[in-house]
């Protein structure tokens, strides 16, 4: 039944992936490449019964979409699984993170702010109070208009998406590890402690939009005192990779990213933390966003939206 | 500066639970609460949202307490313009649990999706040794719920919480649940079986899932009003006597 349950929920999840019709054959192809072997025929039968619950839709001969109840089941189904979802499906745009710091090359994780056209003004007067004052991931962003996920007299932002930190130091050979994303209390422009932290590993929503929906931030404050609240991620790395982290770290640097705030063994503001774990702060990107909708103005906005190379944000 | 070191929340439940000392059969003794504010002039349509709620059965307790502005609840002063409103938080069930001396893990907060009021399944869960802030708190304004919904047809979503408790205890919780139905608190959403995941979400080996209704859903029903509200959830200790039925205010 459960096992049951877990199969059609992964045909809904690669309908989500894809925007076109697909059909039973190139869905039994990539249930397989997941781990779910299956005939077409099974798949026919799980597209029925999907079909019959009102979450696909079939298009011709074309094959099946997801219906708008199907997108919802794929945010509502298998709470348990979807706990390690959250930072699961950040690690693969981490992965696919190929930036190297020494060259200033390769691709980056980024988020998406889609905004209405008439607000857009007002939003890029937010970004760059963040961008002043430095208290996003990375010093610049950039306006896009053609996109299949922008709708018509809308405009999207892309922000570099801090998850691309985790790539960057995983494919300089030390692991890392998303640990959590919370709010920092700064005093005239120094950290002081952290407000509230939510681990990753424990969550089926995002942490930091959690924070931001809540009211439970003050970049604004930040930008026009030096004290606020801000949205910070904290990782973890072994200890042994110390050397390693900070030749990354001063690359990173030097090519515009805000990293880190602190890195330390042990405890770290008041976090209580493990001796043989160097535990990385750093501020999120999302503070871009956060302090936009601060401000008031309607955004939607997409954590990870995907991954794009690194020269066409720093331009 | 330093602040003391962060409280992750399943201790935060741990140490107000055990100051529970509610007894469900004479109704006396404390619990512990959550607090709200909202501005003075939203109250009686605040009032008459929570009674809906109560009469419903989506708020675990008919009780409510009442804080005028710049009156004290322990060492916090309600704020001008503002009025406090003190409901019992659900971790009053993990208090009367720990009492009984039956082994018990917080699990975490979450939403519960109500089919044809029946509880279904979890849509949403923050486990309390990953948060240092109440779940129900930050979800509440994610807009994950729908409980006038649930009011007005029966179906929606709720925030829950779900604890874990060993199977060899299973007698004694169910005195303690069969002391709690018809008393000035309840709420149960499911008692699982040992070893069963508990509407979708997975317990201990030799464990059973005790899902409840969150003290704060009468606050979601008040912000899905459109009133503003601001909500401290797992506040304090209060004497169950500073408490009134809804329906006599």
């Amino acid at each position: 039944m459960i096992r049951t349950e877990r199969k059609y929920v992964e045909i809904l999840m690669i309908l989500k992936e894809h925007q076109e019709p697909m059909g039973a054959k190139r869905l039994s192809e990539l249930l397989a490449e997941r781990g779910y072997v299956m005939t077409d025929r099974a798949v026919q039968y799980y597209l029925r019964y999907l079909d019959e619950c009102g979450f696909t839709r079939k298009i011709g001969n074309l094959g099946r979409v997801l219906t708008p109840e199907g997108l919802q089941e794929t945010e509502s189904a298998l709470v348990d699984e979807r706990i390690g979802f959250v930072i699961s499906k950040l690690e693969r745009l981490a992965f696919r993170s190929t930036f190297d710091p020494f060259t200033g090359t390769g691709d980056i994780a980024y988020n998406l702010t889609i905004v209405d056209e008439d607000n857009l003004e007002p939003l890029l007067d937010s970004f760059e109070d963040v961008k002043r004052a430095g208290c996003g991931f990375f010093n610049s962003y950039r306006v896009i208009y053609s996109d299949y996920r922008i709708p018509p007299g809308n405009a999207g932002i892309m922000t570099v998406c801090s998850i691309t930190m985790d790539g960057v130091l995983q494919h300089n050979g030390i692991p890392v590890q998303m640990a959590y994303g919370g709010r920092i209390m700064v005093e005239e422009k120094k950290p002081q402690y952290f407000a509230d932290l939510i681990r990753y590993q424990g969550t089926t929503i995002d942490p930091l939009a959690l924070f931001i929906s809540s009211g439970l931030t003050s970049i604004t404050g930040y930008i026009g005192t030096g004290t606020g609240i801000l949205l910070a991620n904290v990782r973890e790395i072994p200890v042994y990779a110390k050397k390693r982290a900070l030749e990354v770290s001063e690359s990173m640097q030097s090519n515009g990213f805000i990293f880190p705030l602190e890195m330390r063994s042990g405890n770290i503001y008041n976090l209580v933390g493990d001796p043989n774990r160097i535990s990385l702060v750093s501020y999120s990107g999302m503070n871009y966003v956060g302090h936009a909708i601060e401000n008031q103005i309607p955004v939607t906005n997409e954590i990870g939206a995907g991954n794009i190379p690194f020269a066409k944000i720093s331009e | 500066m330093m602040s003391a070191p962060l409280k992750f929340v399943n201790h935060r439940i741990e140490e107000y639970a055990m100051q529970v000392t509610l007894d469900p059969k004479t109704g006396a003794g404390t619990v512990v609460y959550n607090l709200s504010l909202i501005h003075e002039n939203d109250f009686s349509q605040a009032i008459s949202v929570i009674r809906d709620t109560c009469r419903a059965g989506i708020a675990p307790s008919h009780l409510l307490g009442v804080k005028k502005p710049g009156e004290m609840i322990h060492d916090y002063v309600i704020p001008k313009d503002r009025i406090g409103l003190i409901t019992i938080c659900s971790t009053t069930l993990d208090g009367l649990l720990i009492r009984r001396g039956i082994p018990l893990n917080p699990i975490g907060g979450g939403v519960v999706e109500i089919v044809q009021n029946v509880p279904r399944r979890f849509t949403h869960l923050i486990r309390y040794d990953c948060t240092t802030i109440d779940p129900l708190q930050v979800l509440i304004s994610e807009k994950t719920t729908s409980i006038t919904k649930v009011m007005n047809t029966g179906s929606g979503c709720v925030l829950a919480n779900i604890r874990e408790c060993h199977m060899e205890a299973e007698p004694v919780i169910e005195e303690i649940l069969d002391e709690l139905s018809g008393s000035i608190f309840s709420g149960i959403l499911e008692l699982g079986l040992p070893n069963t995941p508990s509407l979708g979400v997975t317990v201990s080996p030799q464990y059973i899932g005790i899902v409840t209704l969150g003290g704060t859903n009468q606050m979601a029903a008040i912000r899905e009003s459109g009133i503003e509200i601001d909500i401290q959830a797992i506040k304090g200790i209060i004497d169950i006597r500073e408490l009134d039925s809804i329906e006599t205010l």
